[in-house]
């Protein structure tokens, strides 16, 4: 219920009470109910000891995202280690690896199959941009399907940069920001919306 | 014969120069060439042999390939009458040799589908045709397997365009695909 409220609230109104260094201010509901923000900090930091990405690669930086799992890097110190199998159970996604066209429609399934709230990380320099491989086959940058909140740089990053990264989301996790505040909209359905009039993004 | 044989005589495997021998007595003159490279066979045959050379591959005792690793096209465009070129390569768990089969095609030509003799052709020959171009005739099921359906052009010829900006930078028309 509280997430229902939370949802319903505009996303600008919670960020300007997230900003707000005194804390603890009300969030005015559209229904004029008063939510304290304390509450959504709760949930956050309470997220953010749990944040269970989707278990899903596609290349070759999904190794060394299997490496952050493992015993020398072991993100389960942080409660990351359960990776969901099913994208119902998850919190987020790293996309490691670069995404070929062939795969696009299945990246923003499984993207739209998590539940609110969720975070995206992009790993490596495909998953970013497409890196060298401005081919035929391969989608020029994740971003371009589905809103992305943090990008690790690297090909491929070293487990440690993936940490880093998972700490930033774990930062946006407990702020409760999302990289589609205000957005609220998947870039790939905007695509296909343009493609109807014949743009190509 | 023609070809570039650098291996010694002896080099090939007893099993696999019968089966040489055997394949030579069969198809005589209209085996175009043959090449022998470390102890590895290559017969070079015309398109229309095609079908009769692996069929005799697959069921000669002497050769018995009872398993196609794979078949793959090629684009060579300097060679202007054939640019392109289809090869079989063959195991035989009998004798336990390989043995590869090439043959070459100009524009347009194709060839019959070998899926009567190796199911396991079926995903190589849809490969071949899309990358390629090479239509194989009578193939059960010849769609796109690598790239999307709504792809255009054959990306593994050597005319394709290696960096590209088709479609943006999705590439793909996402529409009834989510």
């Amino acid at each position: 219920m509280m997430d229902d409220m939370l949802r319903r609230a505009t996303d600008s109104q919670v960020r300007e009470a997230l900003e707000d260094e005194t804390l603890g201010g009300p969030v005015r509901l559209p229904g004029g109910i008063a939510m304290p923000v304390q509450i959504e900090r709760v949930l956050g930091f309470g997220r953010s000891f749990s944040f269970w990405p989707l278990l899903f690669g596609l290349a070759c930086c999904a190794i060394e995202m299997m490496a952050l799992g493992g015993s020398r890097f072991d993100m389960s110190r942080f409660g990351m280690e359960a990776m969901r199998a099913s994208p119902r159970q998850a919190d987020g996604m790293i996309v490691a690896g670069w995404c070929t066209t062939k795969m696009a429609p299945r990246v923003v399934r499984l993207y739209e199959q998590i539940p609110d709230p969720k975070w995206v990380l992009a790993m490596g320099s495909c998953a970013i941009s497409g890196n060298i491989w401005d081919t035929y086959g391969v989608v020029q940058g994740i971003d371009s399907l589905i809103p992305v909140d943090v990008y690790v740089a690297g090909c491929p990053p070293r487990p440690e940069a993936l940490w880093q990264g998972l700490e930033m989301i774990r930062d946006r996790v407990k702020q409760s920001r999302h990289a589609y505040d205000g957005l609220r909209r998947i870039p790939a359905r905007d695509a296909m919306a343009l493609a109807d009039e014949g743009v190509w993004l | 014969m023609s070809g570039g044989s650098t291996g010694s005589a002896g080099s090939l495997p007893a099993s696999l120069a019968a089966a040489g021998a055997k394949l030579e007595r069969r198809f005589g003159v209209r085996v175009a060439g043959r090449t022998e490279f470390r102890g590895e066979l290559t017969y070079r045959v015309v398109p229309e042999d095609w079908m009769r050379v692996l069929s005799f591959c697959r069921s000669a005792r002497e050769l018995a390939f009872d398993q196609l690793d794979c078949l793959l096209g090629d684009h060579l465009p300097e060679r202007t009458d054939a640019p392109f070129e289809v090869v079989a390569h063959l195991t035989s768990h009998t004798h336990g040799h390989r043995m590869r089969v090439k043959t070459a095609l100009a524009e347009g030509q194709g060839l019959p589908t070998a899926t009567g003799l190796w199911p396991s052709a079926g995903f190589d020959e849809r490969e071949a045709w899309e990358m390629f171009g090479i239509v194989f005739h009578d193939h059960p099921d010849l769609r796109r397997l690598l790239t999307t359906d709504d792809f255009d052009g054959f990306p593994l010829r050597k005319d394709f365009p290696v960096q590209g900006t088709v479609g943006g930078r999705i590439r793909t028309d996402l529409r009834g695909k989510i």
